[in-house]
């Protein structure tokens, strides 16, 4: 008897000993994705840290967030990644995420953007994508998109849900400023439909359900590289694009935190940086990463419009109050 | 020992067991009133803004054209039925409408879009035919009143073509022989008729759509077609906006309690829920029977084409693939344990319910005493708390709970889920039930008082083989109500909790076409089996 409980007790310690930590992290569903960026990830981190790490998908980046809040205190979240900019403002207002104190001077991004939370990942430029065999005339400028035919029809995302969404807002209202909500107005009769993340709205578009749809300037690099596909176009605005920086945070409750600390270290190593640009088709936040040959066939803005976080913290529910008044019908 | 005493202690566990589960329900509604209260903030009464004030003006301009366009499908169709009665199919058709009651509304919704939407039959057959089509036209009002009017005229249907049944044959021998034209023999004949159930019917269906929340939520396609429910819904999921919930819903869960009363019968009009008696109306002229044939032609097309539609997208689903997603089968698994027990304490809730209130409605039981009226209508409402919490408003309490108290998120979103079936069965549950039960002691109670018989013994001789195909049927309804419902699942759905109505939606969501259609069948084969086969074992032949 004796014999079987030492036994039964050495089983456990080794049951216990083999066990790695897991680090679970919150994020959009395009990442978590298995064509995603994550299973590559996945790969690449854990053979450095000796642990599992296990991404969990959410609709949407702003749902990654609602759902840490939802869960609160029993959240099973490690970290958070996928929000961007805009938005991390709003995260950091709900105090559940805690600071890195890591030294993020490599990073070299087209703006600054240094946060003692959130450690930016990748970026890219918001764009309308487009068929090039499925629609010939192709706006070039926010004037010509509004003055399209009745059935040109694009699909946006919910800016209270997701971030191109929210993007998009920002964007019209850094070029019309107090003329935003009559800009959406005009605008109003070519939203085929609002959906709750980014996949669906280009799941749409890939569908043929509409003209154009709101992605990034690096979406046709998919494109080319995967399908070998040539006919999918950001389509070049004339007012400038909005940039979107991506970043990530590790969550206050999590009992990983130096885990979570090595994860957001990892995310601008040179090693998760070379799988940014085919995997998450977006560009990389340090230097001398080669890009794929296709990026060179992208579109790059010459002038690239973001508003810093506080500002858009304190205006984001008056412009999303202006934008859903306009766009009823 | 004085009688009083006698019966008071004769009826002691049966009124003290409903009693005490109608005094734990209003508790319970009191509970989460309180709860949504004291978390508010700000003051309720100044901070009623524009926006709050648009969604209300939509909620209520919706529910009444949903409410008049409903009763008026399920009355021109109640008249067309009720004046053909022989013909093949009749009572086939009759029990399909009958399922509609436990459609899942979110099958109804995907088959509409089937059949309406931009891609849907009647925009590809135009295309095909006219080489034009209708473009979108089903987001938006036009949607949400088509589907309402789908899943309520049904329900207006089914109790109206009743009342036309109760009417005395010597009545429309007297029209007859008096010459009155169809309108003039409506007027006179069948509407005072119809009349008082009418009322009822037109206020069940007012508030059922006042609540809606999975029609708008899938069909409103754009924020000005909110309803209170969606807007409660999205301040919580998408703005985390919780004040802003708060507010919404104390609003909806005032002016709901203010048409439960107003409305002032606290009972859903569902007597009829199963209807099978047929009787013949004198026969109209040749141009009236045509015309009758062409509304129950029709509106048959509309009601079953959407089906028609799930079966055929269904079957080209790849089953092998969604049968072995383990996503779709803790979906299934959790969705069959929630319905089993929803359905199982709808059934002893409904049980003790009615059992006290024939107490306080038989003069061989408490009757006569005084207070019994007040009582009875006590426990009344009681059972029908739910047409006064919607089900989101239900979910926030829950939600606010959960953040006050200890406990795993998965628990709280059962129990949330489970009090949630529970209280929107139990209105169906007691409509037929209640009824029946009184029945039962109308006939046997002198019988068995005098024999002197215990109260299990009286329920395994006396109530149960009357009430077998009941209970049967009220166990099924609320099956099939728990496994449809996409309520407070939205509020609550996480990748960890999932039903198969919240694995649907989110496949449809994400535009995953082909797996949604192929669940969107299993989902309705499964409800229709259910509703349709397991009463059939239980049917006895005297009730």
């Amino acid at each position: 008897m004796k014999k079987l409980v030492y036994l039964l007790l050495l089983t456990t310690f080794f049951a216990y000993a083999n066990e790695k930590p897991t680090l679970n992290v919150y994020t959009y569903d395009a990442f978590a994705a298995s064509w995603g960026p994550a299973p590559k990830v996945k790969k690449a981190f854990e053979k450095t840290c000796n642990c599992n790490i296990n991404f969990i998908g959410v609709s949407s980046s702003i749902a990654t967030l609602r759902k840490i809040q939802l869960e609160g205190k029993k959240t099973k979240a490690d970290v958070l990644l996928g929000l961007d900019t805009a938005v991390a403002q709003v995260a950091k207002d709900t105090k559940l995420f805690s600071t890195h104190d890591l030294d993020t001077s490599i990073i070299d991004l087209p703006n600054s953007y240094k946060d003692d939370t959130f450690v930016p990942f990748d970026y890219s430029y918001f764009a309308f994508v487009y068929d090039e065999e499925k629609t010939k005339k192709v706006p070039k400028s926010f004037e010509e998109l509004a003055s399209m035919p009745d059935d040109f029809k694009i699909v946006i995302q919910d800016p209270r849900s997701s971030t191109p969404g929210l993007g998009l807002l920002l964007w019209v209202k850094s070029v019309y400023g107090d003329k935003a909500s009559d800009y959406w107005k005009r605008l109003a009769p070519h939203i085929l439909t609002i959906t709750k993340g980014w996949s669906e709205a280009y799941g749409l578009f890939l569908k043929g359900e509409a003209n154009m749809a709101l992605s990034y300037t690096t979406s046709s690099a998919y494109h080319m590289v995967e399908e070998n596909k040539f006919n999918i176009k950001a389509a070049p605005f004339k007012e400038g694009h909005y940039a979107q920086i991506e970043v990530a945070a590790i969550v206050k409750s999590s009992k990983q935190k130096e885990l979570g600390k090595k994860f957001l270290e990892f995310l601008y190593s040179k090693e998760f940086a070379q799988l940014i640009p085919t995997s998450n088709w977006a560009y990389p936040v340090i230097k001398d990463v080669k890009l794929h040959e296709s990026f060179s066939k992208l579109h790059l803005p010459k002038e690239f419009i973001l508003m810093d976080g506080k500002t858009v913290q304190e205006k984001r529910k008056a412009i999303i109050n202006e934008w859903l008044e306009a766009v009823k019908k | 020992m004085s009688k009083g005493l006698k019966d008071l202690k004769r009826f002691k566990s049966s009124t003290l067991l409903g009693g005490t589960l109608s005094l734990a329900l209003l508790s319970f509604c009191f509970l989460i009133f309180y709860t949504l209260y004291t978390a508010q903030e700000t003051n309720l009464f100044t901070s009623v803004d524009s926006k709050i004030y648009g969604l209300l003006k939509f909620t209520i301009f919706q529910a009444f054209l949903s409410t008049v366009l409903s009763l008026f499908v399920g009355l021109l169709l109640a008249w067309a039925l009720a004046h053909q009665v022989k013909f093949k199919g009749r009572s086939i058709l009759i029990a399909l409408f009958s399922s509609s009651l436990v459609l899942p509304t979110l099958i109804v919704v995907f088959g509409i879009i089937g059949i309406f939407g931009r891609q849907g039959y009647i925009n590809q057959i135009s295309l095909y035919l006219f080489d034009t089509n209708f473009g979108t036209y089903l987001y938006g009002l036009g949607g949400i009143l088509l589907a309402h009017v789908y899943l309520n005229a049904s329900f207006a249907l089914r109790s109206l073509l009743h009342s036309f049944e109760a009417i005395p044959k010597e009545k429309y021998k007297l029209a007859k022989s008096l010459n009155f034209s169809v309108l003039k023999c409506f007027y006179y004949v069948e509407y005072p008729a119809l009349r008082p159930s009418l009322l009822s019917i037109a206020s069940t269906i007012f508030l059922l759509c006042f609540t809606s929340f999975a029609v708008v939520l899938l069909l409103g396609g754009n924020p000005s077609y909110n309803t209170l429910e969606v807007a409660i819904y999205e301040a919580v999921k998408l703005d985390f906006d919780i004040q802003t919930a708060l507010k919404l819903a104390l609003i909806q869960l005032g002016i709901s309690f203010v048409l439960v009363i107003l409305s002032s019968s606290f009972k859903i009009n569902t007597t009829n829920i199963k209807t099978n008696s047929l009787s013949s109306i004198t026969k109209n002229s040749k141009t009236i029977q045509i015309l009758q044939w062409f509304i129950i032609s029709l509106f048959t097309l509309f009601f079953i084409s959407p089906l028609i539609v799930i079966f055929i997208d269904g079957l080209s689903a790849n089953f092998a693939k969604i049968l072995s997603d383990k996503v779709f089968i803790q979906a299934f698994v959790t969705s069959i344990i929630i319905a089993t027990l929803s359905a199982i304490i709808t059934l002893i809730a409904a049980i003790f319910l009615s059992n006290t209130r024939r107490n306080f409605s038989l003069d061989t039981r408490l009757a006569k005493y005084p207070f019994s009226k007040v009582l009875n209508l006590f426990v009344a409402f009681s059972g029908n708390i739910y047409l006064a919490i919607p089900s989101l408003v239900l979910g926030l309490g829950f939600f606010m709970m959960y953040q006050k108290y200890d406990g795993s998120f998965t628990l709280w979103s059962s129990m949330a889920l489970l009090t949630a079936n529970v209280l929107m069965s139990l209105p169906f549950a007691l409509a037929v039930i209640t009824p029946a039960m009184q029945k039962i002691a109308k006939r046997y109670d002198r019988l068995s008082f005098s024999l002197n018989l215990s109260s299990l013994r009286r329920y395994k001789e006396v109530e149960l083989p009357y009430l077998k195909s009941s209970l049967a049927y009220v166990f099924t309804l609320s099956f099939c109500f728990s496994l449809g419902d996409l309520g407070i699942i939205a509020l609550f759905g996480s990748d960890e909790f999932i039903t198969l109505p919240w694995y649907l939606y989110q496949l449809m969501g994400s535009y995953n076409t082909n797996d949604a259609a192929g669940v969107a069948l299993i989902l309705l084969v499964l409800v229709l089996f259910v509703f349709i086969f397991i009463p059939r074992i239980f049917r006895s032949k005297n009730a």
